[in-house]
């Protein structure tokens, strides 16, 4: 016999037949065959067959035999005492009534054939009497409790059983990857209760379910009919069909696979035979089993609703973050623009033309940083963005830096800018637009962070797989530990190793993070590299890929010189 | 008589500012809030003058009735008036689309005053271009182009070119002070079909820098517009 966890113990001490049939149930459970699975189930009330019957038999007519035969050698009691025994075998396979009538009959007889006087039901002796009358309670004492015994350990059976199978569907739901396939193991479950295959209707999502195919998947082709029925037990939360005290007229059992008292995740239907009777205990089991999914779908669903409301907590509060540290930096610049606009205004006829003049300048350079700040900030949005798409081409890396090194010398009087790039150095893969914003970036912020007459370079060359473009100042340099923080959104400080240069009070946060972000949206890297010779370096590095080829026959035949 | 100037744009702030800036120089400047009231004002004027409604517009793009590329369109299938295309940074694609479309240049906002001018300026010099070329012969410091001759001197040494730089080059010239998008450089020098190779343009590019720049990575003739094009700088004079 193949062991049970939990019931094989007991298993060894039970009638045979029990045996047999709890073999035959396991058999079933454990090779998946479509078979029902109980002997004592009233689905199915086949069992209780020749068999018992002819144990029954054999013991009575073994007992008679011995009562008989031997009835001249032994007293009275003796008989008595063989036929209690014999009544109280009998009793273990015979159901209680046969049982209870087997017993009173052979009371009758054994008063017949072997209380004197024989052959008459009259009885010689008195104290006889009593003990005829104590075999016949006596016996259907045992008889009874031989029976209340049976229907107990029935029910434990059904109960370990029903228990198993609750966490071999449990099992069985953990284990599966997708709701089509925990689906397929609740009708394997229901399958072993029912004996008949089980159709599913599953919900995509909980909410208010609309009748509508998109929302759910099914699992066992349901018809027509029952897809309807389906959706009703959904939207009800209610079982109905026989043995549920709703529509029981219906030729099958609708269960919701229900996560709370109110809100199903899908429901069951589960078809059944001509003329079968849905028990109490049958229809708590498949219940018990549907809402196991159920709950497990409300879990899951409860879990997925947590995990994206933190999330969007979090996502909010890194919002605030960086609307609050975007809203600083643009107040100093309009702070300044305000101030030297009210001034011209106001006291324009008592300023020297070269004050005019530097107000005019200042609202002019505060513009562009507005301005340069606004780009940077839609561009981290942009990046931040879930499947943001580059606008890829195939650029030269000379164009890049010249063009950056052209736009930043508009607002570089002293000439401090110098570019140099390795000869010969292959096209990159690149956002054009983007990849400029960040040289931009970096350049007006090596000006800003380094002194004049200072030199600021901007440096492209090859380096093993990488083309590295590195933007150079002689700056008093950053501090060690601010070297990583600086290119996070929300940090500012003064980092610089003892420089009085006021336009690093403000934040460069902003800046970097958009120049790292673009970097690394190239699939590259942006990194500090301090100088030895004192100042940063900020090295963009991307991957070297092969470009395509480019083919002459594509230039038109023109005259001209060669 | 002056000049007259379209300049469509919703914001009325930047649309006063320009309009006083543009009237100090002389331009006969007449504004329009939107879409439709462009086109009214384009019927009205191209009605009293008989010939082209005005001789230079300055087109917005974020208008609040619709595309600027149906003004332009519209303009564009009667007349070679010059047109600027203003953008902000974020609207890269759209004024990519309005250059290849026939916008002759652009300007991203936040731009200066002299910016504008200038490139009216140049707008204005190309009037009529595409119809008969009038640049013809272009010199911007040491460099001397002839494209009758297809002769190019550098310090008066006749510098070689392919037939394929030579055509890039001439491209340029004959816009020179504009940007030309990435397309009409393929589509003019290489056909209609080599739209999509860009990085033939960069390689061809290289080499023309290579022969003509003094330090190919900090250029000071052929400029590059990243996302856009190229523009070969205004000739001096």
């Amino acid at each position: 016999m193949i062991p049970l966890p939990g019931i094989d113990a007991s298993a060894d001490f039970w009638p045979a037949h029990l045996q047999r049939a709890w073999r035959a149930i396991h058999e079933a459970a454990t090779s998946g065959t479509v078979a029902p699975m109980t002997d004592d189930d009233p689905l199915s009330p086949r069992r209780p067959a020749r068999w018992p019957w002819a144990w029954a038999g054999v013991v009575w007519a073994v007992a008679w035999l011995l009562m008989l035969g031997l009835d001249r050698h032994i007293g009275l009691a003796q008989a008595a005492i063989t036929l209690v025994l014999a009544s109280a075998l009998a009793a273990i396979w015979l159901p209680l009534v046969s049982s209870l009538l087997t017993t009173t009959a052979a009371v009758l007889a054994f008063d017949w054939f072997i209380v004197p006087p024989k052959h008459s039901f009259s009885v010689e002796l008195s104290e006889d009497v009593l003990l005829v009358i104590e075999i016949l309670i006596l016996s259907w004492v045992v008889t009874a409790l031989l029976a209340r015994g049976r229907v107990l350990a029935a029910r434990a059976r059904r109960s370990a059983r029903h228990a198993d199978q609750m966490r071999r569907l449990g099992d069985a739901l953990r284990d599966a990857e997708d709701p089509l396939q925990r689906g397929q193991a609740l009708r394997e479950a229901l399958v072993e209760v029912m004996g008949q295959p089980a159709r599913l209707l599953l919900l995509r999502d909980a909410t208010t379910p609309p009748a509508d195919e998109a929302a759910a998947s099914t699992l066992g082709d349901p018809g027509a009919d029952e897809l309807v029925g389906l959706w009703h037990c959904v939207r009800l939360c209610r079982a109905f069909g026989p043995g549920t005290g709703h529509e029981p007229e219906l030729p099958a059992l609708y269960l919701p696979l229900r996560g709370t008292e109110t809100a199903a995740y899908g429901a069951a239907v589960l078809p059944l035979g001509p003329g079968a009777v849905i028990t109490e205990d049958v229809l708590v089991q498949a219940q018990a089993l549907c809402d196991q999914l159920g709950q497990l779908l409300h879990r899951a669903r409860t879990q997925r609703d947590a995990e994206s409301a933190n999330a969007l907590a979090q996502a909010q509060a890194v919002r605030n973050a960086l609307l609050a540290a975007i809203s600083h930096d643009y107040r100093t610049p309009l702070a300044a623009i305000l101030g030297a606009a009210s001034s011209l205004r106001d006291q324009g006829a008592k300023l020297a033309p070269e004050q005019r003049e530097r107000l005019t300048q200042s609202i002019m350079a505060e513009t562009r940083q507005l301005s340069r700040l606004t780009d940077n900030t839609l561009q981290l949005v942009r990046l931040d963005a879930p499947g943001v798409k580059l606008n890829l081409d195939w650029e030269s890396p000379d164009e890049l830096a010249g063009a950056a090194i052209e736009r930043a010398r508009r607002h570089d009087p002293e000439r401090r800018l110098k570019v140099w790039a390795e000869p010969g150095l292959p096209l990159v893969r690149c956002d054009a637009v983007l990849f400029s914003q960040m040289l931009e970036n970096l350049i007006d912020n090596a000006l800003k962070y380094s002194d004049a007459p200072a030199p600021v370079e901007l440096h492209v060359r090859r380096h093993g797989e990488h083309i590295v473009f590195a933007v150079r100042d002689s700056g008093p340099g950053v501090e060690p530990a601010w070297r990583e923080r600086i290119f996070e959104v929300f940090q500012r400080g003064d980092w610089r190793t003892g420089s009085h240069n006021t336009a690093a009070q403000r934040g460069a946060g902003v800046g970097l993070a958009v120049c790292r972000a673009i970097a690394r949206a190239h699939g590259g890297d942006l990194q500090l590299r301090p100088r030895s010779q004192g100042g940063s370096s900020f090295e963009c590095w991307l991957r070297e890929e092969e470009a395509p080829r480019v083919e002459e026959r594509g230039a038109p035949a023109a005259g001209g010189p060669a | 008589m002056s000049l007259r100037v379209l300049l469509v744009e919703d914001d009325r702030e930047l649309c006063r500012t320009l309009k006083d800036a543009m009237t100090a120089e002389g331009y006969d400047v007449f504004t329009a809030a939107s879409l439709s009231e462009g086109f009214a004002l384009l019927t009205g004027l191209g009605a009293r003058s008989g010939g082209p409604p005005v001789d230079l517009v300055l087109l917005d793009l974020g208008l609040p009735d619709g595309d600027g590329e149906q003004l332009l369109c519209a303009l564009r299938q009667k007349h070679t008036v010059p047109v600027i295309v203003i953008s902000a940074r974020e609207s890269d694609g759209q004024k990519v689309r309005l250059l290849d479309a026939g916008a002759d240049d652009y300007l991203v906002k936040p731009f200066s005053i002299r910016e504008l001018l200038a490139r009216m300026r140049v707008g204005l010099r190309h009037r009529g271009t595409s119809v008969s070329p009038a640049v013809t012969r272009y010199a911007v410091g040491a460099l001397n182009i002839d494209l009758g001759t297809r002769e190019v001197t550098l310090a008066g040494q006749p510098v070689h070119l392919t037939p394929t730089e030579f055509n890039l080059l001439a491209r340029l010239v004959r816009s020179a002070g504009q940007v030309v998008t990435h397309r009409q450089l393929l589509a003019d020098v290489w056909g209609a079909e080599f739209t999509e190779h860009t990085h033939y343009l960069r390689l061809y590019m290289a080499q023309l820098r290579g022969k003509l720049e003094e330090n190919p990575a900090d250029p000071q003739l052929l400029m590059n517009e990243p996302g856009v094009g190229y523009r070969i700088i205004e000739p001096q004079g």
